[in-house]
């Protein structure tokens, strides 16, 4: 029965609890010398002392005591809690650089442990479950944020050069942001094009019935290919092209680079886009276009004023999963010389330099992130009568 | 046969159903009615534990139904539901015999007893045992869910609103043909509804809720007559009471024998309610009926007077 | 429709894969004309038929894993004991969909080294999201008044489970699984780059080597690969009357 349900929050109590065991026991921090040699790794004692480790046990030890009588009130203090420690990360982190780094050693890095990322992971999950509990906003989930990121931000700048992954950016920071551009232009131009394109189709297959099955048969399997297997198979034709067809090489168009990585990404982004196009436009309330017809609104006017608007959020649904798609996917056209952050990754993977990869991975997944928000904040607001 | 005794419900601090008693005898059709939210629905389930009681007893043929398994309890009961609740995946005949099959019945048993009840309910073995749900029409659907609760041959039988989303015409026909498989089966019905003309047309027994409480229970002309208070008496329908205890009075009631005058022009039959033979005064602008038999033979006659008379007739 | 029909498109393709396979070195010349200044046209460092069982087993043992896992993680969060964890568990499933599973994968290798460990701990990480998603999305979009009916006859929860909620939620469960499996074959296929040898290899050493004939042949083949397995499932029979 919902209403005789345990009292306790379990979940909050189990998250703080794991929590504690991986914090506690597993490795929190690796100190290398240099790029190459493998770093030595260090428990939590090694940074803190017995002392602090136990100290720094203790906002979870609390957490998982919250979870005992989950008022709205507790549970505030408890979010409040998570995003202090999400604060406190980058702050703990310093401190380790400054006791475990020998500042004399020049080429001395600083590595994050399995401890860290997975507590980091902890937390998170538990800011998205007090912030499901509580009832917040999208946009409060973001805000709260925004202090564990200014403080990380200021350990960057301050204290925290010897971080492996902050040297690999400071050693490449104009060729990081070019990757950065790359990626977004690459990401918007198949989005932008796809859009037009699909929109396009969407209207067509509407007017004709056969256009519909034959244009979602071929977008299906399209979709099912592997994008390196795509990637691999336009290297041919578009080669040959370059070599063939002097107007479109001066262009820049060859079997490597941007121009296949780009036909590609239209090709994958056409799927999501129309599918959503045709099933939002087709999806409007019949009753609602009978009644506009009704009063006497031309077709025209019954598209663009009722059946447009009312499809648009859908539409909007899928710019939102063609952009995230788009944003993974150009990762991997940096296989075929496309640029962008996937350079990285795999500049990284060759070298065996993992905070290289980590240098790729984890702003793609952000981007991929921010981008899903704020697509996904858009269509709210699109929606009438605002978010559903 | 079914007593709920002192039974009060809570859900957090709101009180569902509060500290109410009620026997259902053995054959009885009971109807629970109230507007929504009044905890009927919350009574009905309680009894075959779908729902837990907070405080007071419910007893089944004298034992606590705590003292049964949960599923073994529910096996002993029919239960169907307004959306019919039928599993859309499985066949009439299969969601038919579920419960049979639950019991571990041999599947001879159980192909022969949904047959049975195919044709008891009017549903064509052949048209109908290997469709899907989605393919019935609300009606066929409620008969499938009304055989399925059957099916088991249970002496309780548990309704929800049943014919709640039907169409007046298809509902008045399965209230009939209710009354006269109860009639034949002789099972014990709790039967919740918001309609008062079915409950009327139902009960045996009629339970008034509201807020939770049971405000008036008894049979239903008690109730059109004698309304505890001024709720019951709008709930019964206010200024239509009159058409509505007429509708449950038959004409044989107030009939007299066949005097030496002539015979009526209309004629009305003696099972028809009170409720017909008015209206049927009033649209042929007659002031008398012929009363007659099934077979057509005149047996008395009714006049206006004596439709409206005086309760001391009765 | 007969069974042999029905799966008439799907066992083309797969016949269509196993001829390319086993037939790629018998279009030297045709390569060739691709790339008449390599020394090799055909990809020679393995066989493409281990290429391909590689790949197979890498997607298989991941693809089980994720099911069990996935489907299980999903039951276990729409149960009344483990009800409390439903909320985090949907809101991860479908947060989770946003990473980039090259991103998965690149993350999985600092944490589990290189080789065919990492791939395939990535590909049911991230292969886990979809049937995680979806299973709670059969489970819970099954219309309540069935539970209910199936509770109030009697049934008890394991046969509510097993007889009516999971062939309820079937479809949209192996839509799940569907999902989870194309997307591991085209993320195996990257694992290439992470020291896995699979029919993401040629591709890689040909795009290494500027050897385009390499590229053609990984890719010829896990694209026939995909479209196989994908038209198997949409060939699989979906229970119900629908």
């Amino acid at each position: 029965m919902p209403a005789e349900r345990p009292r306790h929050n379990v979940v909050l109590l189990s998250l703080s609890l794991v929590g504690l065991l991986v914090w506690l026991t597993l490795d929190t921090v690796s100190v290398a010398p240099n790029r190459i040699v493998p770093g030595t790794a260090h428990g939590l004692a090694a940074s803190l002392g017995w002392a602090g480790a136990l100290v720094s046990a203790l906002p979870l030890l609390a957490l998982a005591a919250l979870s005992r009588r989950p008022t709205p009130a507790a549970l505030l203090l408890a979010l409040g809690l998570t995003v202090l420690m999400l604060a406190a990360l980058p702050l703990w982190l310093s401190l380790a650089a400054h006791r475990l780094v020998d500042p004399g050693a020049a080429g001395a890095r600083l590595g994050v442990g399995a401890g860290v990322w997975l507590l980091l992971f902890l937390l998170l999950m538990l800011l998205v479950e007090l912030r499901g509990r509580l009832a917040l906003s999208r946009l409060a989930g973001v805000a709260l944020l925004a202090l564990p990121l200014a403080v990380l931000g200021l350990c960057l700048s301050r204290w925290l050069a010897p971080l492996a992954l902050w040297q690999e950016f400071q050693g490449r920071r104009d060729q990081f942001l070019g990757a950065v551009l790359e990626h977004l232009a690459l990401v918007g131009a198949a989005v932008g094009a796809s859009l037009v394109l699909g929109v396009a189709a969407a209207l067509a297959m509407r007017r004709w019935q056969a256009a519909q099955r034959i244009g979602f048969g071929m977008l299906n399997v399209l979709q099912t290919i592997p994008s390196i297997a795509l990637f691999g198979l336009l290297l041919a034709p578009l080669a040959w092209l370059s070599a063939h067809v002097d107007w479109l090489a001066a262009l820049g168009v060859s079997g490597i680079g941007a121009a296949p990585a780009l036909l590609a990404l239209v090709g994958y982004s056409l799927l999501p886009m129309v599918r959503n196009t045709f099933v939002a436009l087709e999806a409007v309330d019949p009753g609602v276009i009978d009644a506009a017809r009704g009063m006497g609104m031309s077709r025209g006017q019954v598209f663009r004023q009722v059946r447009l608007p009312l499809a648009l959020p859908v539409i909007l649904e899928g710019v939102r999963i063609t952009t995230v798609q788009a944003i993974g996917l150009t990762a991997v056209a940096a296989l075929i010389g496309a640029g962008g952050l996937g350079t990285f990754i795999f500049q990284g993977l060759g070298q065996a330099a993992m905070d290289l990869v980590l240098l790729g991975a984890l702003p793609i997944l952000a981007l991929a992130l921010v981008a899903d928000a704020l697509l996904g904040a858009l269509t709210d607001t699109l929606r009438p009568g605002g978010a559903a | 046969m079914i007593d709920l005794i002192h039974v009060t419900k809570r859900f957090g601090d709101a009180v569902a159903v509060d500290d109410i008693s009620l026997s259902v005898a053995r054959g009885e059709l009971c109807v629970l009615v109230g507007t929504s939210g009044c905890g009927k629905s919350t009574t009905l389930r309680m009894i075959n534990r779908l729902i837990e009681h907070s405080e007071g007893e419910i007893h089944i043929d004298g034992q606590q139904i705590r003292d049964f398994r949960e599923e073994h309890l529910r096996r002993r009961m029919g239960y169907a539901i307004q959306s019919t609740g039928l599993f859309p995946h499985w066949t009439v005949a299969r969601n038919i015999g579920l419960v049979p099959r639950l019991l571990k019945w041999p599947a001879a048993r159980v192909r022969a007893r949904v047959e049975e009840l195919m044709g008891l309910l009017g549903l064509s073995m052949a048209e109908f045992a290997d469709k899907y749900p989605h393919q019935l029409s609300g009606g066929q659907a409620q008969r499938v869910g009304v055989a399925r609760a059957l099916a088991a041959d249970p002496d309780i039988l548990l309704m929800d609103e049943p014919f709640g989303a039907l169409d007046p015409l298809t509902r008045e026909g399965l209230q009939e043909e209710l009354r006269a498989l109860q009639g034949r089966l002789e099972k014990t019905i709790v039967f919740v509804t918001h309609d008062m003309d079915e409950a009327l047309r139902l009960a045996d027994h009629l339970v008034v809720m509201h807020q939770g409480r049971i405000k008036q229970q008894g049979r239903p002309l008690e109730l059109l007559r004698e309304p505890a208070d001024a709720f019951v008496e709008s709930l019964l329908g206010g200024e239509d009471r009159g058409l509505k205890e007429a509708a449950l009075l038959p004409v044989s009631q107030r009939m007299l024998p066949l005097g030496p005058r002539l015979l009526a022009r209309e004629r009305i039959g003696q099972q028809a309610s009170l409720r017909e033979a008015l209206s049927l005064m009033l649209w042929r602008h007659a002031e008398r009926l012929t009363v007659v038999d099934d077979d057509d033979l005149p047996v008395g006659e009714l006049s206006l007077r004596r439709l409206v008379g005086a309760r001391s007739d009765d | 429709m007969t069974e042999a029909r029905r799966l008439a498109v799907p066992l083309g393709w797969v016949a269509l894969l196993l001829a390319a396979t086993l037939g790629m070195g018998q279009l030297e010349g045709l390569f060739r004309l691709l790339e008449p200044d390599s020394r090799q046209v055909i990809y020679a460092r393995a066989d493409f038929l281990t290429l391909l069982g590689r790949h197979l087993t890498v997607v298989g043992v991941a693809a089980v894993l994720a099911v069990l896992i996935g489907v299980g993680a999903a039951i276990a969060v729409t149960r009344p004991r483990g009800r409390d964890f439903l909320p985090l568990v949907s809101q991860l499933a479908s947060m989770g969909q946003t990473f980039p599973p090259v991103a998965v994968l690149a993350l999985a290798v600092p944490v589990l080294g290189f080789g065919t460990l990492p791939i395939i701990v990535a590909l049911l990480l991230y292969g886990l999201l979809p049937i995680v998603r979806n299973t709670l999305a059969g489970i819970l979009g099954i219309d309540p008044s069935v539970r209910e009916a199936a509770r109030g006859m009697g049934m008890s929860s394991g046969q509510i489970l097993r007889q009516v909620e999971l062939p309820l939620a079937a479809p949209v469960i192996l839509a799940g699984i569907r999902t989870s499996v194309t997307i591991s074959i085209a993320t195996a296929a990257i694992g290439a780059t992470v020291g896995a040898s699979n029919l993401g290899d040629p591709i890689i050493s040909g795009i290494v080597n500027g050897n385009t004939a390499y590229v053609i042949q990984g890719a010829l083949l896990i694209g026939l690969l995909a479209i196989s397995v994908d038209s198997l499932f949409s060939r699989l029979p979906s229970p119900g009357g629908r």
